[in-house]
């Protein structure tokens, strides 16, 4: 299957993301530290920890690849003064981030390109950092998109991936043909493949890069699913105006995902640098 | 808490399950298939194994869990991971 296929999720409406994301539309994991923490706070203590993790003190050049409706590219940019260029094979997500940034006045730091992260030219590349939140689950070619990453970060530079990956490789086997998986990869996204950590880890490798630092986000993960659910139910009239049936959609996808985690399923951050 | 009778974790776990699945206690003899039971999926039953694991706060075996048929299995692997003290 094309990657292309994995539009099909991401390009719906972005109403309907607004709907049940938090006000930046962050769609992967917030970090959750006090019991009230509401979504939109676990949210940007997250997109602080990945600057943190990646060392970024201001003024750098970020690749964040399957920037979604920006919430990191437009973070990087406002808060750290980051030039920053967003990738997104979705055409809704292009013009929606390229509205934001002109809106906040960062048109000049921020550059949107659709296409996929595989084959789309960024230049000459030597990004202080490359991000991938929750993107490389949708790319069949793991250990190109590694390389490709490797090659377009300078030396000395950083990738951050945060993944959703099957706990172990049997797991994995026997679960990936199960009809909730089944439902999920094809029936809401088109296309995905939850590696277990260890593919990744051995693909960054193999590309030639040092890790530096591993954090189990799960839990985070489920409570971010658990206030994306409560979102959901709250706003299924909206949801489903524009889409009927889109609502217990959503449902059933974040129901399924929130029953695998630590079962079956783990969140990671895996950081890596480009040095040796 | 060896005091857990086998009846009386049968009776916890039925009450868990029929709630999950969304059927009367009376629908889940403790010997039936629950993949058998109308509406039960994978996704059903790992969120009552997650129900039960909470309320007992104890972590059953990864191969316990993923092999679970019936809730008389279900029972089995309680009262022998509370056994174990791995509560």
């Amino acid at each position: 299957m094309r990657v292309a296929d994995t539009n099909q999720h991401y390009d719906l409406d972005p109403a309907i993301f607004g709907s049940f994301l938090d006000p930046l539309r962050k769609y992967s994991c917030g970090l959750y530290q006090a019991h009230d923490d509401t979504l939109e706070t676990a949210q940007l203590r997250k997109l602080r920890f990945v600057a943190d993790r990646l060392g970024l003190r201001g003024g750098e050049r970020v690749l964040d690849v399957g920037c979604g409706w920006g919430s990191l590219v437009l973070f990087l940019a406002r808060e750290l003064g980051c030039s920053v260029v967003g990738v997104s094979p979705a055409p809704h997500q292009v013009a929606y981030v390229t509205g934001r940034a002109a809106q906040l006045g960062l048109a000049g730091r921020v550059q949107v390109q659709q296409g996929h992260f595989e084959t789309v030219d960024l230049g000459r590349g030597g990004f202080d950092a490359v991000t991938m939140l929750g993107s490389i689950v949708h790319m069949p070619d793991l250990a190109g998109a590694y390389r490709k990453a490797r090659v377009l970060v300078r030396r000395g530079g950083m990738l951050y991936v945060s993944e959703s990956c099957f706990r172990n490789a049997a797991l994995r086997e026997r679960f990936s043909g199960e009809s909730a998986d089944i439902f999920v990869r094809d029936g809401i996204f088109g296309w995905g493949d939850m590696r277990p950590l260890s593919e990744l880890v051995r693909a960054a490798e193999e590309a030639g890069l040092s890790m530096v630092s591993l954090d189990d986000l799960t839990d985070h993960y489920r409570r971010t699913i658990s206030d994306w659910l409560a979102n959901v139910r709250s706003h299924q009239e909206t949801i489903d105006g524009t889409y009927p049936g889109m609502a217990a959609r959503l449902v059933r996808y974040l129901e399924t995902a929130n029953a695998g985690w630590g079962y079956t399923t783990k969140h990671y951050a895996l950081v890596c640098r480009a040095a040796r | 808490m060896s005091s857990h009778t086998h009846e009386e974790i049968l009776a916890t776990v039925t009450e868990i399950v029929a709630a999950e699945l969304g059927v009367p206690a009376a629908e889940l003899p403790p010997l039936r298939d629950l993949r058998e039971v109308e509406g039960a999926d994978s996704v059903k039953i790992l969120r009552s194994v997650a129900k039960i694991e909470r309320r007992y706060d104890i972590e059953m075996d990864d191969d316990d869990v993923f092999s679970l048929r019936c809730l008389d299995d279900a029972a089995a692997v309680i009262a022998k991971t509370l056994a174990q003290g791995r509560a």
